[in-house]
């Protein structure tokens, strides 16, 4: 019932009304715009968040993030370019569409069901995250700790096309963490005498350089290889608008999408792509009309946007209650809290309930705000992102990431750190290393080291505390689960390549 | 040879990594060593390579191969080595100067080619990201030791 004294609260002060539109906006425009993605516009004006109160960072960078989901659908439908990972199963049914000049009847479909989900899941977060919270508050440190080993393996193993390098990736996070003062004895770790490492490495220098410069070093890269221009697919007068009829039989695979996305969302890491493509399989296995599906059905537009971004709110959970970010965007978020100097876990709801809720009702307000947009004015948007010149664009990337990492502490340090975490982000992604394990796991390695070490303590040193208690037994066996279900689908992924090589 | 490459990159990584945690001094009586997640990660980590290195074994056996795009690797390493000197002379002659001279060059990098353009962002650039930062946000602005421009042009 807090959501609704939130909700009263958010709609009547302008000047957050205004940081919700105006972040609705400018997470379409850098979801829809290919090559940006909302990680980068989150981490770029996180050193921004500093001067401004917590309430409104938090939602500001929220609904970025949610608007930014959104906006991958624009360019995956209209440019046939998925601004997003998660967009890319837009895609499949969008671009048909568009070229058949049904974009904007396109757009409008995904526009609802985006809407659709979203709501979903942030009304489910909104009824289960307390109770998460407060089952939170029961754990001990060897269930915590085991909590996030199953985090670290599903990030790990999860992501990406091979679990050797998203684990690899996962513990080069850890030990990246590890640099600086031991929280527990001040021991100095991976300092090599210098003053500078021991004050460890900040979150936000290393997320402007992993999201931001190195992305800038990876278009460099693109640029070379794409060849030709971007145009806008338009439509018809008969294309553009969208009827009940229409939009009825999309509906039950909004819904279902909406529910894929939110299970998938409570989980650490898998994020809106996968559970885009599960709700656009499922959609298609249920359809009345399969045979379309790929060649232009508005339910196969509906299907995977709902469930993309229904994951943004359930996402927020394991956030919020335990500390542990479930995808980038989470992790950011988790550096704005910690500038701010909240504790983000259990505790969060006894002791900043009402900002908690707040930034819930913003998240409700932030869909409203560009559904509507969208609705109206996602083609204006298109037009607009097409008349961004790139090769400006990039530059100016390039030199805020510098001000920006400068900006966060006012520290020379921050500043070589992002240039180093650019270049290494770019080699990451160049060699198909996993970014977002990297980072989500070096946000959690210090709270895992914490809850690992009190762990031992507890059990004066006996690494059986974590078996013999039996939730963090089950933790520890969903980590191990995962990973074991991952290596199962790669041999049958394997196996079918296989066989289609045998057969040709 | 790529995955080989991989494989040994990550070895090396993961053994300075075990020799750094190996540096940690030993737990007082009662607690707990201070080492003990970098040293388990590292070896984790070292576990990892080994397998890459085996799967890299048996792709080589395979004849797998890897078109490399060197034109590109080249740019980006360019780019890169702009960013390090331009975040280092921060600390020689604050912000306002780099800029100046590294937003045309970054242009020029992306494809820019207007004579205009380039002579533009030269001002603009630093003035923009100067008025929005410095005196908007009110950053203290990095003081550059060798010269300052801001503080030339503040008198």
């Amino acid at each position: 019932m807090e959501i609704f004294p939130a909700l009263l609260s958010v709609i009547t002060d302008p000047t957050l009304l205004f940081a919700i539109v105006l972040a609705a906006v400018v997470g379409m425009i850098v979801g829809a715009t290919p090559g940006l993605t909302a990680s980068a516009a989150i981490a770029m004006l996180l050193p921004i968040t500093f001067y401004m109160s917590p309430l409104f960072a938090l939602a500001f960078l929220y609904v970025i993030g949610k608007s930014g989901r959104y906006g991958g659908s624009i360019a995956a439908i209209l440019f046939n370019t998925p601004g997003t990972a998660a967009s890319a199963a837009t895609q499949i049914d969008g671009y048909p569409l568009a070229r058949a000049g049904k974009a904007g009847k396109a757009m409008r479909v995904a526009t609802i069901s985006s809407i659709i989900g979203d709501l979903m899941g942030d009304i489910l977060l909104v009824i289960g995250v307390g109770f998460i919270a407060a089952i939170a508050l029961k754990l001990g440190p060897p269930e915590t700790f085991a909590i996030y080993f199953a985090a670290f393996v599903v990030i790990g193993s999860v992501i990406g096309n091979s679990i050797i390098k998203g684990l690899a990736s996962a513990l080069m996070g850890i030990l990246i963490a590890m640099v600086g003062l031991d929280p527990i004895s001040s021991e100095e770790r991976y300092t090599f005498g210098s003053f500078e490492l021991s004050n460890g490495i900040g979150l936000v220098p290393l997320m402007i350089g992993v999201f931001v410069l190195g992305e800038v070093f990876a278009q460099l890269e693109t640029r070379r290889k794409i060849t030709g221009e971007t145009e806008e697919n338009a439509s018809t007068a008969d294309g553009s608008t969208l009827t009940w009829e229409e939009y009825k039989p999309c509906l039950p695979h909004a819904l279902r999408g909406g529910f894929i996305g939110a299970g998938i969302g409570v989980l650490p890491g898998l994020g809106s792509a996968i559970a885009a493509f599960i709700s656009y399989g499922e959609g298609k296995r249920r359809a009345k009309n399969p045979e379309m599906w790929g060649k232009g059905a508005l339910e196969g537009v509906a299907a995977p946007e709902a469930a993309n971004n229904a994951v943004s709110g359930p996402s927020m959970a394991p956030l919020l209650t335990l500390g542990i970010p479930g995808s980038t965007i989470g992790a950011i978020l988790l550096g704005v809290f910690l500038i701010h100097g909240i504790q983000v876990g259990p505790t969060l709801f006894l002791t900043d309930k009402e900002l908690v809720y707040k930034l819930f009702a913003c998240g409700m307000l932030g869909i409203l705000a560009y559904g509507l947009i969208g609705y109206f004015g996602a083609t204006q948007v298109a037009r607009l992102i097409l008349k961004i010149p790139t090769n400006v664009l990039y530059p100016l990337i390039f030199l805020t990431s510098f001000v920006a990492a400068y900006s966060a502490r006012g520290s020379m340090f921050d500043v070589t750190v992002m240039t180093v975490a650019g270049f290494a982000g770019w080699l990451m992604r160049k060699y198909d290393f996993n970014v977002a394990a990297f980072v989500i796991s070096f946000v959690l390695a210090k709270g895992a080291e914490e809850t690992f070490r009190q762990s031992l303590l507890m059990s004066e040193g006996g690494a059986l505390v974590f078996v013999e208690r039996p939730i963090a037994l089950a933790f520890l066996l969903v980590g191990l689960a995962a990973m074991g279900f991952r290596i199962r689908g790669i041999i049958k992924e394997r196996r079918i390549a296989q066989g289609e090589l045998g057969d040709a | 040879m790529r995955a080989y490459a991989e494989g040994l990159v990550l070895a090396a990584i993961s053994i300075f990594a075990i020799w750094g945690a190996w540096q940690v001094p030993a737990a007082s009586l009662g607690d707990t060593w201070a080492g003990i997640v970098p040293f388990s990660a590292s070896v984790a980590l070292l576990f990892l390579s080994g397998l890459m290195l085996a799967g890299a074994a048996r792709q080589t056996a395979s004849g797998a191969s890897h078109a490399q795009d060197n034109g590109a690797t080249l740019q980006i390493i360019g780019l890169f080595i702009i960013a390090v000197i331009y975040q280092q002379s921060f600390r020689w002659f604050g912000y306002l100067l780099p800029t100046a001279l590294v937003a045309p060059l970054v242009l020029y990098f992306f494809g820019v080619r207007s004579r205009i353009g380039l002579a533009v962002s030269v001002i603009l650039c630093p003035l923009v990201f100067h008025l929005i930062f410095f005196v908007l946000l009110g950053v203290y602005p990095p003081y550059g030791e060798v010269f300052d421009l801001l503080s030339w042009i503040q008198g």
